[in-house]
């Protein structure tokens, strides 16, 4: 190989490190959007019961 | 604890419209964008029966399952939802969508698409902070970050349509069903028995 | 392929191409709301739709930010009065929550009430007010506009009379606003004062109230939970009154067989266990073809009969001539289904009727309602729970302002025009009775036989204004025709006869509108000048107390402050009442704050006069209690269980006798003898006198629970209270002011409070009467309509001669049904609601909400006719009716409406004679849906009591536009 090969192939490889092994693959079905800040709340039993609650108030037959 | 439904009961839907205008209401939705709208079967005849449609927030969303930029998420108890800065306004989610829940408003007079919009289940979108400016700009109130559940349930002018815990809901549609018992105006009497009303 | 997550847009970045917003393109914000976009969409709005900035909302501040304050109110648009909960930051109205809390709707609402909202954001309406000059609108100042309406009306009055000038209310009034206006009109000297009552219910509160005392719903909504039978004649509540059918849907969950009868299969009769199709204006053949399988098969209550109704037999003789085949010819209902339906409500009971316009708006709407209230005595249906008349009211208010006397036949109360009336109020209002009556026209004038001064002498109807206007004064009984016209929070798209309107209002020499909206009235005419448009505040901007159909006074909470420079009515006639020179009679015991008379003491002040219908228990003091309180109380029987209102019945259902302090709970169910009159219950009104043709009126051998006098008795005067030993039981106070007074006219509530506490309704134990001796028909028979499709039954059933005087106009009947229509007018035409409209409609159809769901005025016309007549649907159409009105609108081709059936929705206005009258409103007010007035093809015809118009039977015919 020649000087400017071999440079190139370091350079090349200094590269991937710095950037990680990987090449962007995509992944079917997986969500690609903004994390929904929503989700952590609404994973919680007491507002999971705090809806319940209301339906009750609501919904429900008085 | 069940996931998040709708029920519209149809018996007692009375084609009012609340539901669609609370929506309205509620997210500020545009003239030409119908989150949600009233279906009206046999107009006019005997065995006219209405009932209200949205976003029916599916298990296994079909919507979500063709999105090309994947921009659906789904809560953990069965609300879907998506990002409106992914959608790049395919369509292919109204192709999906066997309610017709996906809109698109029209951007120019050639009707070119926007980006989707469809009922939340009063649950917002991804952007910002719940009930943000961003968030409230993008797709409305989000209620269910303040403990509310979807207006057009909530103000339903008969109780007909609920919008809850599944569990919950089922227990109250199942508690009417027995109420009102034999009656040849069910729906579906007739075709079941054959009879002469 | 590499997919690259997209930068997030800075939302308001016009410069981005796939921005933010629900669009997907970039929108200004609103900043009023809370950084919500409304973006302007659609492409058939796209043009009009634009993104003025809110002047009240401070758009330099930015957008509405800060703590949400909850305010609570009552719609704004039907009767049932769902409660509102409004969400108010920095004075915007950002929101709206359901009210769980409210016994009366639960969090419900129908499309209108779930959109309310949109008031806040008053995209159309009214913003200040505005005169019409060479044609054009130009804007002017409050103070200016008073001055020279001001100046014209005095000018008017003394040229003619005050009679020339016609203060039209409203049925949206608040209770104290309808007072006040009733109060205004009398302090101006005229009986020339209506309101949407006249052309609603006015002939069930005739009919009814001279059946059995009130002429009010008996139960309420809410009671329908314990009915077994529901019959609805007339009465489209899944579009009229939808929250309504809430309690419906429980009533017949709870086993509630469910009749509808209506020309239209309406989306009611898709819930209906049965329904009956009759033809326009059969309602009392019908009922008495129910009566006569009811009385074959002895299913009537003879009890009950016996005990508390007067005059049966004399029904049984009428009914007998309505046999099965009769009554199919007559009413086109087979006999099968006629005793089907007989036998459902006599065989489940206790059996409720509700009626709405398709019974009342006929030239026999009064022999209608009393035949429905004959039908329910007979089956012993009255006074009980799940029972009575329920009568759905239209308007919020139509109940208050009917209650308060906004009509041209009564001061508030009921109490008539009599020179008794005047002086009770005027020693309500302590005001010389002379100095009233100075400000009234001298002259005496005929009507009927008597000679009658102007004071004393019944107004003209609203339904006849033009009228009013049109008719050669000697014909009129007052001095001079109408003038000047004020349409005071009233359409004018909701009476017959729009061509012959338009030529009035160019008659007139001024034309006043008070409205939040500029109305149909401003661009129906074409007048150059002597318009004005006043901006109203709507009741979100104000606040006050509402009656719903129920009786229930429910109070509503101010808002928002009333956008751009609108003004609250009682303002408005506070202003106009200093102008005119009455200031300080009409708020003589009121305060007055600024220019706004106080709310409160105008609740106070009537609190002291109307007892006749017991307004008087209600305090503001109680009222807000309720507010404050409603989940106590309970959702069937509407009573408080516990809590700080415990034993009360929700909203003081009137009437709520004696003063404040006497805690009375409010009557839930009227006539109902199974309750105490302290507990809420009473017996019928003993209101006709003691004795008729040797039989007494009295009841015999029934009485309410607890009564010291088990028997029938009269109505309690001061004489009654000392026969009985009982005068002793008032106060010093009390005798003071009751010595030679009535229940009516004691000022002190001492005659009502000792008569229930001895058990006794202060109105006396009568029996409800079958016949009314003093209408044109006794006993309530059948007359055809005057425009009818079956000529051929006119010469069996006519209807009425021609009269001389009738409410002050001559009034044609026999003249006109003489002629046969129905060949160059073979279709019937009725008209009815739609649900996402309420009554002239430009308020709806400006709230773009509700707007988006019915964009066009339409005919429903049947398959067969429309083949027939070659139109297909959606095309648009002539209709036409007999007297030369027409309307071009788009055919709706339905099997909904019968062969031979066409039915117009009644909303629509800003359209005249096919022409769309966008331009002619002031800029930016036209509403997004406009359309022509189906009135406009409605015919002459009014009812032989109260003046009602005709708008359910008429003809016409259709050709393609």
């Amino acid at each position: 190989m020649t000087r400017i090969a071999r440079r190139a192939a370091a350079l090349l490889v200094l590269a991937a490190l710095v950037t990680g092994c990987g090449v962007t693959v995509y992944e079917p079905g997986v969500y690609k959007g903004e994390k929904d800040p929503l989700l952590a709340m609404h994973a919680k039993p007491e507002h999971k019961a705090q809806l319940q609650e209301r339906f009750t108030k609501g919904q429900a037959e008085r | 604890m069940a996931r998040m439904k709708f029920l519209c009961d149809s018996e007692r839907c009375i084609e009012c419209n609340g539901c669609v205008t609370a929506c309205k209401n509620e997210h500020e939705v545009p003239w030409g964008v119908n989150r949600r709208r009233v279906v009206t079967l046999e107009d006019g005849v005997p065995g006219e029966r209405s009932i209200s449609v949205a976003c029916m927030h599916c298990t296994d969303a079909p919507c979500a399952a063709v999105c090309p930029v994947d921009c659906f998420y789904t809560t953990d108890d069965g609300i879907v939802l998506h990002d409106k800065d992914l959608c790049i306004g395919c369509g292919y989610c109204f192709y999906a969508c066997p309610f017709g829940a996906p809109q698109y408003p029209q951007k120019e007079a050639f009707g070119v698409r926007g980006k989707m919009d469809k009922c939340t289940f009063c649950a917002g979108g991804p952007q910002g902070k719940d009930n943000s400016d961003e968030e409230q700009q993008k797709y409305g109130k989000n209620r269910i970050a303040e403990g509310k559940l979807p207006l057009c349930a909530e103000m339903c002018a008969t109780k007909a349509l609920l919008a809850g815990d599944g569990d919950m809901v089922a227990d109250i549609y199942r508690e009417r069903v027995t109420k009102r018992s034999t009656r040849p105006q069910s729906w579906g009497w007739l075709t079941a028995y054959q009879e002469d009303v | 392929m590499k997919l690259v997550k997209k930068q997030t847009q800075e939302p308001g970045n016009s410069t981005a191409a796939t921005g933010s917003g629900l669009l997907g393109r970039t929108v200004d914000r609103r900043t009023f709301l809370r950084g919500t976009g409304l973006a302007a969409g659609g492409a058939a709005v796209a043009t009009t739709l634009s993104m003025r900035m809110m002047k009240r909302a401070d758009a330099a501040t930015g957008e509405a930010s800060g703590d949400v304050v909850t305010k609570r109110s009552v719609c704004t648009h039907c009767s049932v009065g769902c409660g509102v909960i409004a969400e108010v930051q920095n004075g915007v109205w950002t929101g709206q929550e359901p009210d769980f809390d409210s016994p009366f709707n639960m969090g419900a609402h129908c499309a209108k009430g779930a959109a309310v909202r949109e008031h806040g954001h008053g995209d159309k309406r009214l913003k200040y007010p505005m005169k019409l000059v060479g044609g054009k609108w130009q804007r002017v100042s409050w103070d200016d506009a008073i001055n020279e309406i001001g100046d014209k009306l005095l000018e008017i009055r003394e040229q003619h009379s005050p009679d020339s000038v016609y203060w039209l209310g409203s049925a949206k009034f608040s209770n104290e606003q309808a007072y006040l206006f009733r109060k205004f009109a009398a302090m101006w000297g005229t009986n020339n004062c209506d309101h949407q009552a006249r052309i609603c219910h006015s002939t069930t509160v005739a009919g009814v109230a001279n059946t059995w005392g009130y002429g009010a719903m008996t139960n309420s909504y809410n009671d329908m939970h314990l009915s077994k039978a529901m019959f609805f004649i007339g009465s489209n509540a899944a579009e009229a009154h939808p929250v309504a059918m809430q309690h419906v849907m429980r009533g017949k969950e709870n086993g509630g067989k469910l009749i509808v009868v209506d020309p239209r299969f309406t989306r009611t009769a898709a819930h209906a266990d049965q329904y009956l199709r009759i033809r326009s204006g059969t309602d009392v053949p019908l009922i008495w073809g129910l009566l006569w399988h009811i009385f074959q098969n002895g299913w009537e209550d003879k009890q009950f009969i016996a005990q508390r109704v007067f005059g049966m037999e004399d029904i049984r003789a009428e009914v007998a001539k309505w046999t099965p085949e009769v009554v199919q010819d007559v009413t086109g209902v087979p006999p099968d289904e006629v005793k089907r339906a007989a036998q459902t409500m006599a065989e489940n009971k206790p059996g409720t009727i509700v009626w709405c316009m398709g019974g009342t708006q006929h030239t026999i709407g009064n022999n209608n309602t009393r035949a429905y209230c004959v039908l329910q005595l007979a089956l012993g249906n009255v006074g009980v729970a799940g029972g009575g008349a329920n009568i759905f009211r239209g308007h919020d208010n139509v109940q208050g302002a009917t209650d308060f006397g906004v009509l041209a036949d009564s001061l508030p109360g009921y109490y008539g025009l009599a020179a008794g009336a005047w002086k009770h109020w005027c020693s309500v209002w302590d005001l010389d009775y002379e100095w009233v009556k100075s400000r009234f026209d001298q002259a005496s004038y005929e009507e009927g036989k008597d000679q009658t001064p102007a004071m004393e002498l019944r107004g003209i109807t609203v339904s006849r204004w033009i009228d009013g206007v049109l008719e050669p004064a000697e014909n009129m009984a007052q001095k001079a025709p109408i003038k000047a016209m004020f349409m005071w929070g009233h359409a004018p798209n909701s009476q017959t006869r729009g061509f012959e309107m338009k030529k009035a209002m160019g008659l007139l020499d001024l034309l006043v509108i008070v409205d939040p909206y500029p109305t149909h009235s401003a661009v129906l005419h074409d007048r150059q000048d002597g318009v004005y448009l006043l901006p109203a505040a709507t009741q979100f901007e104000t606040y006050g107390s509402v009656t719903a159909s129920n009786r229930s006074i429910q109070w509503r909470e101010k808002i928002i402050e009333p956008l751009f420079e609108s003004q609250p009515d009682h303002v408005i006639m506070y202003r106009f009442a200093k102008k005119l020179g009455f200031a300080e009679q009409l708020t003589k015991h009121i305060q007055v704050n600024g220019e706004e008379p106080l709310i409160e003491d105008i609740v106070r002040e009537y609190n002291r006069g109307m007892w006749t219908i017991g307004y008087t228990g209600q305090s503001p003091e109680r009222l807000k209690l309720h507010l404050e309180n409603k989940h106590t109380f309970n959702t069937t029987t509407l009573k408080a269980e516990g809590g700080p209102c415990d034993g009360e019945y929700y909203g003081l259902p009137w009437p709520c006798w004696g003063t404040p302090q006497m805690k009375h709970p409010g009557s839930p169910n009227l006539y109902d003898t199974s309750q105490t009159v302290a507990e809420g219950g009473m017996p019928f009104r003993a209101n006709f006198g003691v004795e008729y043709q040797g039989k007494t009126l009295l009841s015999e051998g029934s009485w309410s629970k607890g009564s010291e006098i088990e028997d029938g008795y009269p109505e309690f005067t001061a004489d009654v209270l000392k026969q009985l030993g009982w005068w002793g039981d008032l106060t010093a106070e009390e005798q003071a002011a009751a010595e030679g007074k009535n229940w009516k006219t004691d000022l002190s509530g001492g005659i009502q409070r000792v008569a229930i506490k001895h058990g006794c309704a202060p109105y006396g134990n009568g029996k409800a009467r079958c016949i009314v001796w003093n209408f044109p028909d006794p006993v309530p028979i059948h007359r055809e309509p005057l425009y009818t499709s079956r000529h051929d039954l006119v010469e069996k059933y006519p209807t009425y001669e021609d009269r001389k005087r009738f409410w002050r106009l001559p009034t044609r009947y026999m003249s006109i049904q003489a002629k046969d229509y129905s060949k160059d007018y073979p279709l019937i035409h009725t008209s009815g609601r739609l649900v996402e409209y309420e009554g002239g409609g430009e308020e709806t159809r400006s709230n773009k909400w509700l707007a988006e769901l019915q964009q066009d005025m339409f005919a429903e016309i049947n398959p067969a006719d429309a083949n027939d007549l070659g139109v297909k649907d959606g095309q648009w159409i002539w209709l036409e009716g007999p007297e030369g009105g027409k309307i071009k609108v788009k055919a709706m081709i339905t099997r909904r409406v019968a062969k031979g059936v066409v039915f117009t929705p009644y909303h629509f206005g800003g359209w005249f004679d096919g022409q769309d009258l966008k331009d002619k409103y002031p800029e930016g007010t036209a509403p997004w849906v406009r359309g022509e007035p189906a009135n406009n093809a409605f015919t002459y015809g009014y009812d032989s009591v109260t003046a009602m118009q005709e708008t359910k039977a008429s003809l016409c015919k259709i050709t393609p536009a």
